[in-house]
Order: C-alpha cells, then sequence, then structure tokens
C-alpha cells in the first residue's frame, strides 16, 4: 500500500493555499508513489549522506564583491500600483487581518 | 520572404537599404498571425513595435520573439499563466534592457508550458502549441511558442528559458538551434523563475552564428542578479571560426547504444542510427570523438533528481503569486480565501501537482531523504561531467528519443520508464553547463537533434564546435515546411 | 510541600539595523511617514526579481556576531523561509538557518551591579516584512519596511527572571547604540522579541512545556508577558486550572495577557532552503580585522572603569553610560587631565541639566572638554570661587564665547584698597619721578602704570589704576 493517502495530498495543498480537485489529488498520489520509487535508488548510492548538497549552479562561484551600501529611486507609486486591484491612497488593501507577520 | 534570412544576411541589407525596418516588421506579424491561427504559437502579438532605427549592430531593426516568462515594459508579460494573465511590468528584464539598447524590436511574446513548467507545450494559457513541421505533433516545452515561431521564419531568433531542458529540446523538436549558455552568463533578473538554481536564460536561432550574436547582446554582469559573472573578455561571435584542431569530443554509452532500451520505437531506432552516422561524419572531419561509460545507477537518477529539485524550488519561487499586487484578484471573504482562491484558479491542474510534491519534498521530515539527497546526488552527477570536461571539449548526445511525439501522447505525468534519452539535457542544468543543441537529421519527414554540452565558462569553444558540426550538414537555416 | 518553582527564559530579540539600502535591495532604508515611496521591485516581490546582498549589513552583522563572541562563518549563506502572509510578498522571508553569521557566543551585562552572562545560540541577519496599518475592515500594506536589514540573536534559555532578561536586553540596545549598528530605538518598533517561556524546579528540570510569545515590542511589554506567563504557567501547573502544552502565543497589550496563536501540532513548517540566488560571500580574516577595529569600547566595560578605576558612584557611572556621546565626552576631559570626580559632577549635574533643557545633544554643546578644563582648571587654582564657575559655565553658552574671556575678564584685579595699597607703596619708591611728573614730565604717568601692571602680571583694572595713580600723584 502507498504510505501516501488523500488527506495528506490535501493537506500539503491547502498549506500552499491551493485547492485540488479529486482528480487532481489522486494524480499526485501516483506522481508520489513514482517518485518515491526513484528516491528509493538514491537512497542505495553508497556514502550519500557524506556528499555536501549542491545548492547552487556555480558551485565554486565566490562572489568578490557585495553591493555598495545605496539606494536606489523608488518608482512612481502608479507604476508600484498599477496592476493592484484593491488599493486606497498609496496603499494595497486586503481584507483585514489580525496581528503582525505570523512567523 | 526575408525573415528566413541569417542576422548577419538582414542587417547587410538593412544597412544598404535594400530592405527596411518596417519591411521586416510588417512580415513578422503577418506570419505571426498565420502561425497563430495554424499552430497557437502566441501569448501575445504587438501590433505596432516600436522601431529605434538600423545601427552598427547586427541585432538593430530586426525583429524577435519573447518567451512569455520574460518582464517587457509596458507589455503583457504572462509567463503563460491565468494568475498574471492581465500583468504588465513597469520594468523590463536586464536582457531585455539589454536587446532595446541594440534596437532589436519585440514584435510578440511566445506561448510557453506555464511557469516553464511542462516540456510538452500543451500547458500554456493560450492552449496547445503546434509543431510547424506537423500540426499533430508537439514542438516539447516549454519554450513552445519561441522553438515554433523561429522554425516558421517569423523571424531570426527568439528567447527562451531553460531549466531542464526548455530551450533545447523544442529546437530539436523544430529543427532549430537552441543553446543556454553558462549559468550566470546572462541576466535572469525580470525572468519569471522557475527553478532559480537550474533557471538559464537563452535563445532559439536557426544557426549556430545567430545564436552566438543574441547572446553576445544579452550577456553581462548585472548589478540586479549576484549569480552573473563577467564575461566581458568573451565574444562568441568573433569566436567562432571553424577551427576544431584537437577538439575532442564525447558521447555516454549507457545513452546511445541501441541495447539500453527494451523493444525500441522504429523512431528510436532510426534516431540513434542517424547519431552514430553523424558521430562518423564528425569523426572523418578532424574532430576526436570517444566512446564513455557512465554508471547506469546514476544517470538513472536524473529525472528524480530534477523532479525533486525543481518541483521544490517552483513552489518556493511561485509563493508571490497571491493576487494581491498583481495578477487577478481572488474572490472570497478573508485575505486567505482570496489567495486560495487566485491560485487554485490561477494554476492549472499540472503546475498545482508539482507544487504540491515541491513541497512535500521539502518538509522538515522528508528533507533529508528527498530533497537534500536530490541535492547531494546532483553534486556527484556533475562531478562526473567535470572529470569529462578535463578531458574532452564536450559532450555530445541525441536529444530524445526520436522526433517531436503525437499530441494525443501527453507526457507530462511523471511516468515509469522515463529513459535517460528524454533527461539527459538536465545534467546541463545541474552543472550550469554551456549547452547547445543543433538539428541533425529527419526521420518521418521529421527533424531530430543532437547536443553539445561543455565545461562553465567555455561557451566559445562550444559554440566553435557546434558551428563546424552544423557546417557538415544540410540543416542551417532550415524552416519548417508544413507536411 | 510546595514545589520551588523559577521561570526560564529565552530570547530572540529582533534589532533593525542602520543602513542607507535595504538588505537585499536597493530600496531606501528609511522611514517614512509616506507609505511606498522607499522601496525597490524587490521589495514587492514583483515577478522575476532577485536579492542583491547589501555589503554593509554583512558587516555590521559580523561586527555584531564579533562583540557577541561568536563563531564567525566563513561563507555568507542564506536560507528562504516559507509562510504565507499579506506582509511578506515573497511568501518566504529571506534569513540564515544553515549558516547563521555567528553561533556559540556570549555577551556579559550587568543587572544591579552584579555581571551576569547570557549565552548566545546564534545571530542571523535576515528581512524584515511590510507594515500592515489596519482599518475597520481591511488592512493596507506599507511596503517601506520590507526588506530593511534585521539582525536576530537568539540567546540560550539563560535568564532565571523577568528582570534578567529586561537587563540583558537593555545592555543589548546600548551596545547597537554605541557600536551605531542600529538606533534600536523601542518606540518605533526597532526592537522586537519573540519570548520563550517555561517553569523549572530547583533541579533545573523543566516542569511545563515551552511557550513562545511571538513579536512583543516594547522593554515594558516583554517584561508584562514574562510577569504573565509566569503566573499563568505557575497557576495552571500548581493548581491544574488549564492544561499546558508547547504553543505560540502574543502578547495583548490592552488586557495585558497572553493569548494562544496556535499550538504545536499547527506549528508551521517553514520547509527552509539554501537561497540558490545568493551565491556565498566569503568573510576574510582582512574584513573580520576591519570590522574589529570600529568597535569602540562597549558601556559595561566603560562602566566597571567609571566604578572601579575612577570610582565614581553607581548613579554618576550609570548617567555617564547612558549614551556614548555623553560618555564619549567624559572620557574625553579625563584624557585632558579633569579630575576624574570633578568631571563627572560637571557632566551629569550641569552639562546634562543644560542638554535635557531643549533635548539637545552633547554633540552639539558648546562647552567642549577644552573648555570645561578652563573653567575647572580655574576653581583649582582658586581664581574663582565654584559660584564664579557656574556664572562663567552659563555666560559662555549664552554669548557663545570661550570661558578663558571671562576667566581673563574675572582674573583682573579691581579690589581698590589692594590697588591703593600697591600704588602707595609704588611712589614712595620712586618720588624722584614723582618730583619729575609733578614738574611738567606728564609722560612718567604712563611709566607708573607700567610699574602696577608689572607688579600684577598685567592683572591691575586699567581704569582703576589710572584713578588712583592720579590721585596719589597729585596728592
Amino acid at each position: 500500500m502507498s504510505k501516501f493517502t488523500k488527506e495528506m495530498v490535501d493537506s500539503y495543498a491547502d498549506k500552499l493555499l491551493i485547492g485540488l480537485t479529486d482528480e487532481e489529488n489522486k494524480m499526485v498520489l501516483d506522481e508520489f508513489d513514482v517518485i518515491d520509487k526513484d528516491i528509493d535508488i538514491i537512497n542505495t548510492i553508497d556514502g550519500i549522506e557524506n556528499i555536501k548538497p549542491m545548492t547552487h549552479a556555480l558551485d565554486y562561484q565566490v562572489i568578490e564583491n557585495l553591493r555598495d551600501d545605496i539606494p536606489s529611486i523608488s518608482p512612481n507609486i502608479d507604476d508600484l500600483l498599477s496592476n493592484a486591484k484593491s488599493k486606497i491612497g498609496r496603499e494595497i488593501e486586503v481584507p483585514k487581518v489580525v496581528g503582525e507577520t505570523n512567523a | 520572404m526575408l525573415n528566413h534570412l541569417s542576422i548577419e544576411e538582414l542587417h547587410q541589407k538593412l544597412i544598404k537599404k535594400e530592405i527596411t525596418v518596417e519591411d521586416l516588421v510588417n512580415e513578422s506579424i503577418k506570419l505571426s498571425k498565420e502561425l497563430q491561427d495554424s499552430c497557437n504559437a502566441f501569448d501575445f502579438i504587438i501590433e505596432n513595435p516600436k522601431n529605434y532605427g538600423v545601427t552598427d549592430n547586427l541585432l538593430s531593426g530586426i525583429p524577435y520573439g519573447v518567451k512569455a516568462n520574460y518582464s517587457t515594459k509596458n507589455i503583457l508579460s504572462s509567463g503563460s499563466s491565468n494568475t498574471l494573465k492581465d500583468y504588465v511590468p513597469f520594468f523590463d528584464a536586464t536582457a531585455i534592457k539589454k536587446l532595446n539598447d541594440a534596437h532589436a524590436i519585440i514584435v510578440n511574446k511566445t506561448a510557453m508550458d506555464e511557469f516553464g513548467m511542462g516540456g510538452t507545450g500543451t500547458t500554456c494559457r493560450t492552449g496547445t502549441v503546434k509543431n510547424p513541421w506537423d500540426n499533430t505533433r508537439m514542438t516539447a516545452g516549454s519554450s513552445a511558442g519561441s522553438a515554433c515561431a523561429v522554425a516558421y521564419g517569423v523571424y531570426p531568433y527568439a528567447l527562451g528559458t531553460d531549466t531542464g531542458d526548455s530551450i533545447r529540446k523544442p529546437a530539436a523538436y523544430c529543427g532549430i538551434v537552441g543553446y543556454k549558455p553558462t549559468y550566470g552568463m546572462i541576466s535572469r533578473y525580470g525572468v519569471f523563475p522557475f527553478a532559480s538554481s537550474l533557471d538559464h536564460c537563452g535563445v532559439l536561432t536557426r544557426n549556430v552564428k545567430d545564436a552566438a550574436i543574441v547572446v553576445d547582446n544579452m550577456k553581462g554582469i548585472d548589478e540586479n542578479d549576484m549569480t552573473t559573472w563577467n564575461s566581458s573578455n568573451i565574444n562568441l561571435y568573433k569566436s567562432i571560426t571553424g577551427e576544431v584542431n584537437n577538439k575532442k569530443l564525447c558521447y555516454i554509452k549507457e545513452i546511445c547504444d541501441i541495447s539500453n532500451y527494451d523493444n525500441p520505437s522504429d523512431e528510436l531506432v532510426s534516431h540513434l542510427n542517424n547519431f552514430k552516422e553523424k558521430i562518423e561524419l564528425i569523426r572523418s572531419n578532424g574532430i576526436e570523438v570517444d566512446e564513455v561509460s557512465i554508471d547506469k545507477k546514476l544517470l538513472n537518477t536524473v529525472a528524480s533528481v530534477y523532479v525533486v529539485l525543481s518541483c521544490a524550488e517552483a513552489t518556493s519561487n511561485m509563493s508571490n503569486l497571491t493576487g494581491i499586487i498583481f495578477g487577478p484578484k481572488g474572490e472570497g471573504e478573508g485575505v486567505f480565501d482570496q489567495i486560495k482562491d487566485h491560485r487554485t484558479k490561477g494554476f492549472s491542474p499540472l503546475i498545482k501537482r508539482r507544487f504540491v510534491i515541491g513541497s512535500y519534498v521539502l518538509q522538515r521530515e522528508n528533507q533529508e531523504r528527498y530533497f537534500k539527497n536530490a541535492q547531494r546526488v546532483r553534486r556527484l552527477i556533475v562531478d562526473e561531467w567535470d572529470k569529462l570536461f578535463k578531458k574532452y571539449d564536450g559532450v555530445i548526445l541525441p536529444v530524445g528519443s526520436g522526433p517531436a511525439k503525437k499530441l494525443d501522447d501527453d507526457s507530462n505525468t511523471l511516468a515509469n520508464g522515463t529513459t535517460i534519452l528524454e533527461e539527459h539535457l538536465q545534467i546541463g542544468n545541474f552543472g550550469g553547463f554551456p549547452s547547445i543543441t543543433i538539428p541533425d537529421g529527419f526521420i518521418n519527414n521529421l527533424p531530430v537533434g543532437l547536443n553539445i554540452t561543455g565545461k562553465r565558462y567555455d561557451d566559445a569553444n562550444v559554440l566553435n564546435i557546434a558551428y563546424k558540426i552544423e557546417s557538415l550538414m544540410d540543416y542551417k537555416n532550415q524552416i519548417a515546411e508544413r507536411k | 510541600m510546595e514545589e520551588k518553582l523559577h521561570v526560564v527564559i529565552g530570547l530572540e530579540m529582533h534589532c533593525e539595523l542602520k543602513s542607507n539600502s535595504k538588505v537585499f535591495s536597493t530600496g531606501k532604508n528609511s522611514y517614512s511617514d509616506t507609505a511606498n515611496e522607499n522601496i525597490s521591485p524587490v521589495d514587492m516581490a514583483f515577478p522575476g526579481i532577485l536579492p542583491v546582498l547589501n555589503k554593509y549589513s554583512v558587516e555590521e552583522a559580523c561586527k555584531m556576531a564579533s562583540i557577541l563572541h561568536c563563531d564567525i562563518t566563513k561563507y555568507m549563506l542564506f536560507d528562504r523561509k516559507h509562510y504565507f502572509y499579506p506582509d511578506l510578498p515573497k511568501g518566504y522571508q529571506i534569513t540564515q538557518c544553515t549558516r547563521p553569521v555567528g553561533i556559540n557566543g556570549y555577551i556579559e551585562y550587568d543587572l544591579s551591579n552584579e555581571i551576569k552572562r547570557a549565552d548566545i545560540t546564534d545571530i542571523h541577519l535576515e528581512e524584515d516584512a511590510a507594515a500592515l496599518d489596519h482599518m475597520h475592515n481591511t488592512s493596507t500594506i506599507d511596503y517601506n519596511r520590507a526588506g530593511v536589514p534585521l539582525l536576530e540573536v537568539v540567546t540560550e534559555p539563560c535568564f532565571r527572571s523577568a528582570e534578567e532578561a529586561i537587563a540583558f536586553l537593555e545592555n543589548m540596545i546600548k551596545i547597537y547604540q554605541y557600536t551605531n549598528i542600529s538606533d534600536a530605538d523601542t518606540k518605533r518598533g526597532q526592537v522586537r522579541c519573540d519570548v520563550n517561556i517555561s517553569l523549572a524546579n530547583e533541579n533545573n528540570e523543566y516542569v511545563t512545556p515551552r511557550v513562545e510569545v511571538k513579536n512583543v515590542n516594547s522593554l515594558s511589554n516583554i517584561y508584562n508577558t514574562i510577569k504573565y506567563e509566569e503566573k499563568r504557567q505557575k497557576n495552571a501547573y500548581l493548581n491544574h486550572t488549564e492544561e499546558l502544552v508547547q504553543e505560540t502565543r502574543r502578547y495583548d497589550e490592552e488586557s495585558n495577557t497572553t493569548i494562544r496563536m496556535r499550538t504545536k501540532v499547527d506549528a508551521i513548517d517553514y520547509k527552509y532552503f539554501v537561497e540558490p540566488n545568493i551565491p556565498p560571500y566569503e568573510i576574510s580574516s582582512d574584513l573580520l580585522d576591519k570590522i574589529t577595529k570600529e568597535i569602540p569600547e562597549l558601556p559595561l566595560s566603560r562602566k566597571q572603569r567609571y566604578l572601579n578605576e575612577y570610582n565614581l558612584t553607581l548613579e554618576d557611572a550609570n548617567t555617564l553610560i547612558k549614551n556614548k556621546e555623553i560618555s564619549d565626552y567624559y572620557d574625553e576631559c579625563i584624557k585632558l587631565g579633569i579630575d576624574k570626580i570633578q568631571a563627572a559632577n560637571w557632566v551629569t549635574v550641569n552639562i546634562l541639566g543644560e542638554l535635557n533643557k531643549d533635548n539637545s545633544s552633547i554633540k552639539d554643546f558648546y562647552i567642549t572638554p577644552i573648555y570645561l578644563k578652563q573653567i575647572i582648571d580655574s576653581i583649582n587654582n582658586n581664581t574663582i570661587s565654584s559660584k564664579q564657575a557656574k556664572e562663567i559655565f552659563n555666560k559662555s553658552i549664552v554669548d557663545k564665547k570661550e570661558p578663558k574671556e571671562y576667566l581673563k575678564e574675572n582674573a583682573q584685579i579691581s579690589d581698590e584698597s589692594y590697588l591703593r595699597d600697591l600704588i602707595n607703596k609704588i611712589v614712595e619708591n620712586n618720588l624722584e619721578q614723582k618730583q619729575a611728573y609733578l614738574n611738567g614730565r606728564t609722560n612718567l604717568f604712563d611709566y607708573f602704570v607700567g610699574q602696577v601692571m608689572k607688579e600684577t602680571k598685567g592683572k591691575a583694572n586699567p581704569n582703576m589704576t589710572k584713578e588712583i595713580l592720579n590721585e596719589v600723584l597729585n596728592k
């Protein structure tokens, strides 16, 4: 039996703020099984745990110089808000949220 | 017909005033509309493109196409997604700014698999892109519209992006050249990300020299992209000499040998035979080509490493799509209801599935087994290729398992039995290697291609070898003739 | 038997850094009342934007890590921390998890003149979120703050009382200010803390699960949070009034209580991974050398010096270190050779009294340490009285004139009887000249003035001298 369930998939999707149809959910479940099998191959590679994960495409790229601390001119407010659908004055508006950032 | 000429030829005609920019633009728009009707290649066609005049720059006054995931100032930039179906940026991607400076002319935004996440050209916001050589076939993707339009002769080049093979595979299926330079050679600033550590900008053209000319104009260190590097000492166009003395290539037995595949299709057999013939041709023209062996087990991990890494990075990169600052606003009472509605309606099923996978492999309890192990194997694979590049100027391999697939054969699901032939181009993204696909023949009247991948920063060498090989065959500058 | 319980506190202190531009964008780092005017497209996460790391922020982060005695990373590396919230436009915050700028550090602080040590788990550089303004039915988003550099200092659970936690924070705030890494202005929300609180018994065994109170934003609120949680947890533990669980809460200022946000079951999985768009940046030993050279003597060390070497009172020492400019001023006085106690008195009483009148800065204060020395020297060689000194101090500020000028005036001998005695003596000793003068050599008058000046080293009041001379000579 698969170690993945419909409920798990729905919960993952929900945390990403996306809804899945039953059909989509089923497809994810099938794909999970495929990936899981493929990952099994990876996990059989000897000494895999001792290899440093490769996180960047140019792995040995070390930057010489960082950006100097110089501010740029802020874009025009009309440009900044031109694609937003709900705004008040110079700000974007959303339905009321409680509190600050939730992290 | 003008737009089927090479960039050098068009430039000469413009300079000599044998043709005008308007001629080129008008023809390009006319062909765009024609191709839109037959193949659905575009996300957006620009009615009155700006003409900045003709200068010494080879690209000045010449029309080109831009993949829908590049930010173009005041021009719809949708990424072929309904989450950005009305997004009009107020700034240009760095690559676009550079081409504007070259006085190149954007005539359309090309259709693509939504945000580049798909290899078929069938998941575009605007529908399925069809192969201009055969409308019952795919172009492959995700730079589907760009490949289709360049093959059709709408313009000499179009921009693409490549996260797994998204430039180099559709190029092969459309019988043209697809080139993805070393990671960081072209700035990604303003290009919608799919998987940042794998994403590359690049170009689709009908000959190698054109690819060199375009990338020369797009590349350069960018203060807005920390992964860019200084390539001012590289001039790809001028490096193309066709001189290939002492150049060495290799191909991988475990990928190219027909014996690796059970019950091979006729198309696969023809494709590999054709490749072997071309290897002989290359050998007989002064380039040494060796057969090398790579651990099959490692090769078999390529696809899953790619899926795990690309899905993980994608789900992160697309977390900014909420409908708050840009894109259509979702419906619902609370802000999270609105975001969920925006994302549920805006993303295609394929993308949603990949997000869930990406999110799963990143979860705290799963990270080691999936994400970090995939990153570790990525290193192992890249190390293998780096070893090859100590000895060889490039790895030469056939692209895909034959010509373009039938449209009714949708292989976007992650299915068992995916062959390494279909996936090996992703290695070029793992290592950020320069990689170019050129057409190398026809099977059932459909084009097929081969790919040359070289070591990082060695783009000039890779292009020069590709140029030489291109010149040994008859597929340079070909235009799709619909069968 | 009643169990003896004590509270155990760990802090995650976030502090906004000073810089010209934001940490990952060229947006201006500056508070503004006008919404969305310090923006780069990066701050609003427009599609295709990329982070570009600010060198200055990196250096300041390393500086703080060095002050906290941390092991400093060889390479700067960043991670993405994912969660959805309207104030987080990218859907993730760029922070450091895999490789924080500094780990395994400590810092000493003092509480009621007792030196304590806080252990630092790590210090990392990250970006701030946008600011939400709440209206009746809606909230509005101002991205000016999005991307402002933040330093987060994470301590071990090493505080045993609210007082310790607050003393640590006060000390940290002073360090930020002394180093100019941050204004650390709690009133402007530049310092915010996550407070982890649980109870332990006499054997230092935890008896309650850890409660994290998020985003508390002033020292008094942090104090109240700890006090409230201590009471709540003790009550719950001892009287079984409620079940205690590992959870995240928030402080509610109005009710002065904490309120549950989520329990461990609903804990967010932030799905951290290394930010691929920022290649590693090497922290070279040259860079570290340069940075450590920029660190001034820190407040605690100054305070120890004032108390133990200078024998100042605790009150004076505390007053002097309250801010770096004042402490620097005081140290400058000492360098000029002013007596330590005298200097402390003058700075804490007269100078601060003067500055407090209009909240002005000592940097702009007219009486520099050199001027102050002129006044104090005059007191010490008995040329002026303390009362006169205070008058000169005041006059000097009002007239913007060097105290020396008034001291000259002050030192003039205008004592009539003294001058008369002196002049009588001089005239008696110079009778020949007196006669000659009376016979018509009037220019000899100046000769007598000269003699008076010679005797008084030029300090005799010239008008008075002439008057008296006239009288005496013509008698």
